[in-house]
């Protein structure tokens, strides 16, 4: 049997035209259930800034936004669950509340103005220096007793301290970055290192 | 087989997580809530949220006692939210029983039926909302949000018949010490796919001792329903009937009226 070329399409559109008829329509089932909106999205894994726990989230971003925030199942603390805080996430990155921009309120002022990065951090570093120059304690005198004759003496010893600074870490901080912040405050002779987590 | 939650109350410590957890994948916005004399926040269902942990308070041996229980959606093994909607919005699907928001057209016929009050009006996108089991979670192999976030182990997923061994076996480990303990939804309102392992009796739970699906509602699906079609028949033919009555009685009418003028 020899098929023209006109009757070729005659055929194939009619078979196209059938399947539709036939059931072959597969939006209702697919309308059922809504969309699965972190397919393809890769998690980064992230640790939970609240309390000390330290559990770990992963955060599903796409096109440099935040998709979904849930539990890591592969993280040891929390294996994948959250509180009611570690669950609302997602509230951090969306929320009109959110601070965007430093605030600075100056000495004996009523109110905060909005200042840029480069300005605030110029300013702590200005004010830690500042503040270290002037309480920095390179010597100290210290009551050293003779073990054997039992008398005590004064003794001068190196010391490199300021106690008019102190630092405060916080959850938020990764076992690396904790590191660098106690590294950076033992370097400047800071003596009153502290963290809130308590594990 | 279909698949279900296991709610152990005895596990749960109220912590919320699963609530929170719920809102943040759903993308459901916050509420504002108040103190009411109890721990509980979220007071109930609304249309941007679709459980809560309710915080019964009952003082046992002069000491207080808390009866947590997640409430959701009991996705009824035959649910009657699905037998009303004349949308046909509502399907089962692998054990949920979900809601195609596209087809909803809010008529709230679905919340009057629900003999566990679960549907709320949204009046955002003015449709009937509830929680979905997380289908489109579970379809690609990933846990619903609540179960996830659970911390105790209190949420369990997985297919009905395994976990309703397991809510057995707990039942019976409970009975030494909680002599009312018992499996809440393996027959209950026909069965549900969430199940529950109560310490006591349902009602400390806020949960209905027996649920039913209203009689009116059931009537009207049995007996109204089915015949309608038949009512609309009745009312055309009784409307082509009247107007020929009339008519007839009309010329009659005249023809009488005529005869009196000459007569």
């Amino acid at each position: 049997m020899r098929i023209t070329r006109r009757e070729f399409l005659k055929i194939s559109s009619a078979a196209i035209a059938t399947l539709p008829v036939l059931g072959f329509d597969l939006t209702p089932a697919m309308a059922q259930i809504g969309e699965f909106r972190i397919k393809n999205v890769k998690p980064v894994p992230t640790i939970c800034p609240y309390c000390g726990c330290g559990c770990g989230l992963v955060v599903y971003a796409a096109d440099g936004k935040v998709i979904a925030t849930e539990g890591d199942p592969d993280h040891p603390i929390n294996q994948g669950s959250t509180c009611a805080k570690g669950a609302a996430l997602y509230q951090i990155y969306d929320n009109p509340r959110r601070m965007r921009k430093p605030l600075y309120r100056a000495p004996y002022s009523d109110h905060w103005e909005e200042k840029d990065w480069g300005w605030v951090l110029d300013r702590i570093v200005e004010k830690i220096k500042a503040t270290r120059d002037k309480n920095f304690i390179t010597k100290e005198t210290v009551k050293v007793k003779d073990e054997k004759t039992g008398v005590e003496s004064d003794v001068e010893i190196n010391v490199n301290r300021t106690e008019a600074i102190a630092t405060l870490g916080g959850a938020a901080l990764d076992n690396e970055e904790c590191y660098l912040y106690t590294k950076l405050a033992r370097t400047l002779g800071v003596v009153y290192v502290e963290h809130q987590a308590r594990l | 087989m279909a698949k279900g939650y296991l709610v152990d109350t005895t596990k749960c410590i109220g912590c919320r997580g699963c609530v929170v957890a719920c809102k943040n994948w759903n993308q459901l916005p916050a509420e504002p809530t108040g103190f009411k004399g109890t721990y509980q926040t979220v007071a109930d269902f609304s249309g941007n949220t679709f459980t809560y942990i309710g915080f019964n308070e009952y003082e046992e041996n002069g000491q207080l006692k808390w009866y947590f229980t997640k409430r959701q959606c009991m996705h009824c093994l035959d649910p009657a939210c699905m037998k009303v909607c004349p949308q046909k919005a509502i399907s089962i699907v692998d054990g949920a029983v979900v809601r195609d928001y596209g087809k909803c057209a809010g008529c709230q016929y679905c919340a009057s039926a629900c003999p566990f009050h679960v549907p709320r009006y949204n009046t955002k996108i003015n449709k009937e909302t509830k929680c979905s089991m997380c289908a489109e979670r579970v379809a690609e192999g990933m846990l619903p949000a609540c179960v996830k976030a659970c911390v105790t182990g209190a949420l369990q997923f997985g297919e009905r018949d395994e976990l309703l061994a397991i809510a057995k076996e707990r039942v019976n480990a409970l009975k030494a010490e909680y002599p009312n303990a018992r499996v809440y939804g393996e027959n209950d309102a026909g069965g549900t796919s969430v199940l529950y392992v109560l310490a006591d009796v349902p009602s400390k739970y806020g949960l209905p001792e027996n649920p039913q699906v209203s009689a009116l509602t059931t009537a009207w699906q049995k007996y109204v329903k089915p015949y309608g079609p038949w009512l609309i028949a009745l009312t055309a033919a009784g409307s082509i009937l009247s107007f020929f009555s009339t008519r007839l009685l009309k010329v009659g009418q005249r023809a009488h009226e005529e005869e009196s003028l000459h007569g």
